[in-house]
């Protein structure tokens, strides 16, 4: 990694909510527990037997569950490094759906602070993403520096003595940890480091992220588009699911094909590998000697026999290329076209997906844009195989209401038992058909769902 | 009349921006803002935004103005006039002269 900012790491209460070291100001406040029910969700996932109940995609108690207990302890993907070039460049994203603001501060450190006015809680910053030198709130005018400090209060002499403004500066995610390029943060005050947590799936990460040393850039902007659909069943699919390409996408892998029938039958019925990951990620890839990009332009360029030798057989044959993945719990890419991004949830029925193109640094210009357009025409808004996705998770979810239908068992039985070490690729995997890593998905979702998180200490 | 102040090179202060000169280099009351529009013409403001406390010198320059990092209040760099909220009190303007690249400061004069 060639970025020359620094991570921080800022100190905490054990309530997490402390920005700037000061214990948030609560005075009198103590919220009744019953604010927060808490549901034991063992019974809606049978990672064993590799059966889901549908209530994990609609309930609204178990969705509140999920950004207390899934969504605030986690690590969550925020940007790109690349997206961070001078102090004061900002980018506005969500963690789960607490809003975010990442900054350069003038240190060259990356922070993260919750995008909420500390006086009556609008957005400091309304803008998605830009370089500033304060962030003022647009209601009263209370404004923050770039640590978070807040610096100016209008009228502050109406205050009492006691108003001290060290107090009230913007509240900082206490921990943000970058790994090639990806830029990640969690809320919880002790948690396992960045690439602890990501074990294995580090080594298919690199696949896409590591060629060289020069790293990864993103180009043209963040595309972002709104689907209806709890956002696990994006997750998952990124993670388990190779089995739907034949049938889902049948229509665009016809009209992309040379002869306009298809693609070959070895390509139809492609063999490969399927990575389980214990912490729930997930990555799916065909496993072929003449694995290659399918930009042609981008194809041409690539070195295959330097990557052989930086990143190993293995990789170039499998992750390199044709593959999906997601990084638990809500981080998502594929390498064949660049395209990393992040399913925001927005309620049980709703995401917002947010896809960034990823390319190598060291590639010109042309390739850039070849592998920008491949992406375009493939996946995003406009890509003519994320239509076919969009449409499978908002048919699941729109029906899913239904009394009956919801207490229907799903089915994620696919490789049940054939999880084993392949000799080949690290951690565990499975067949490239499987739904081995959604079980693992799952498994750690629901793990998350029944522990306590850092935040239920110190509730009454 | 006082003698003009070598306050900075022109090439020091890049256009849209500004920097904020000591008081005790200009022997004046408040700290002055040395400001270059995006046109390149350099001029000079009290530095303290009439509003609140904040440096006009951090501001935005553009158009013929300068914006209040904080809080988004406009001056005009020729005379100081406020021409936004929330400030309402006009600021200082000071003389300016650019002279084979260097600036020089003529403190409490108008320009």
């Amino acid at each position: 990694m060639t970025s020359t900012i620094e991570p921080t790491t800022a100190p905490t209460s054990p309530r997490g909510t402390s920005g700037h070291a000061t214990e948030t100001p609560q005075g009198a406040l103590d919220r009744p527990v019953e604010l927060q029910r808490t549901l034991d969700v063992s019974g809606l996932v049978d990672s064993d037997g590799g059966l889901i109940d549908r209530a994990v995609f609609t309930d609204a108690e178990v969705y509140q569950q999920e950004l207390r207990r899934v969504f605030a302890p986690s690590w969550l993907f925020l940007a790109h490094t690349d997206q961070f070039k001078k102090p004061g460049d900002f980018f506005a994203t969500f963690m789960g759906e607490d809003p975010v603001l990442v900054t350069l501060t003038r240190e060259r450190k990356l922070k993260a602070f919750l995008n909420s006015c500390r006086h009556r809680g609008a957005r400091v910053c309304r803008a998605d993403f830009g370089q500033t030198r304060n962030f003022t709130c647009s209601y009263h005018g209370w404004s923050y520096d770039l640590d978070g400090n807040l610096v100016s209060v209008p009228n502050e002499s109406g205050y009492p003595e006691s108003f001290a403004r060290e107090q009230w500066g913007l509240v900082e995610v206490p921990h943000i940890e970058t790994y090639n390029g990806l830029v990640f943060a969690t809320w919880n005050p002790a948690p396992v480091p960045l690439r602890e947590s990501l074990g294995n799936m580090a080594y298919y990460m690199d696949a896409m992220l590591d060629h060289d040393d020069e790293g990864t850039e993103v180009i043209g902007g963040v595309h972002k588009w709104v689907l209806e659909g709890n956002w696990k069943l994006a997750a998952e699919q990124f993670a388990t699911d190779w089995y739907h390409v034949n049938m889902s996408h049948g229509s665009a892998l016809m009209v992309m094909s040379p002869t306009g029938k298809g693609p070959r039958d070895e390509i139809v019925h492609r063999t490969g590998r399927q990575y389980v990951d214990p912490n729930g990620h997930g990555a799916g890839f065909p496993v072929h000697p003449k694995n290659r990009f399918d930009a042609k332009t981008v194809h041409d360029h690539i070195d295959y026999t330097a990557l052989r030798e930086r990143l190993g057989d293995a990789r170039v044959e499998g992750p390199l290329t044709n593959g999906h993945a997601t990084v638990f719990p809500n981080f998502s890419y594929l390498p064949v076209n660049g395209s990393i991004r992040i399913w925001h949830p927005k309620g049980p029925d709703r995401m917002e997906v947010w896809a960034w193109t990823v390319v190598d640094k060291s590639w010109p210009e042309e390739v850039k844009q070849a592998q920008r357009l491949y992406n375009l025409r493939t996946f995003g808004p406009s890509g003519i195989f994320e239509q076919d996705d969009g449409e499978n998770w908002s048919e699941c979810q729109a029906i899913a209401h239904g009394f009956i239908t919801n207490g229907v068992a799903l089915n994620y039985q696919m490789g049940l038992g054939s999880e084993r070490h392949d000799g080949r690729h690290p951690g565990t995997t499975s067949e490239l058909y499987s739904d081995a890593a959604g079980r693992s998905f799952y498994a750690r979702w629901r793990t998350l769902m029944n522990t306590p998180a850092w935040h239920e200490g110190d509730t009454r | 009349m006082s003698d003009g102040i070598l306050v900075a090179k022109l090439d020091d202060i890049p256009e849209g921006e500004g920097i904020a000169l000591d008081k005790s280099v200009t022997g004046t009351v408040d700290n002055i803002a040395l400001l270059r529009d995006e046109d390149g013409s350099v001029w000079a403001l009290d530095d303290t935004c009439t509003h609140e406390t904040a440096s006009l010198a951090n501001g935005w320059v553009e158009d013929g103005h300068v914006e209040c990092p904080m809080h988004a209040s406009k001056f005009c760099l020729k005379n100081g006039e406020v021409q936004g909220l929330p400030a309402t009190k006009n600021t200082c303007p000071h003389r300016v002269e650019v002279r084979d690249g260097d600036v020089w400061l003529y403190p409490n004069e108008a320009p």
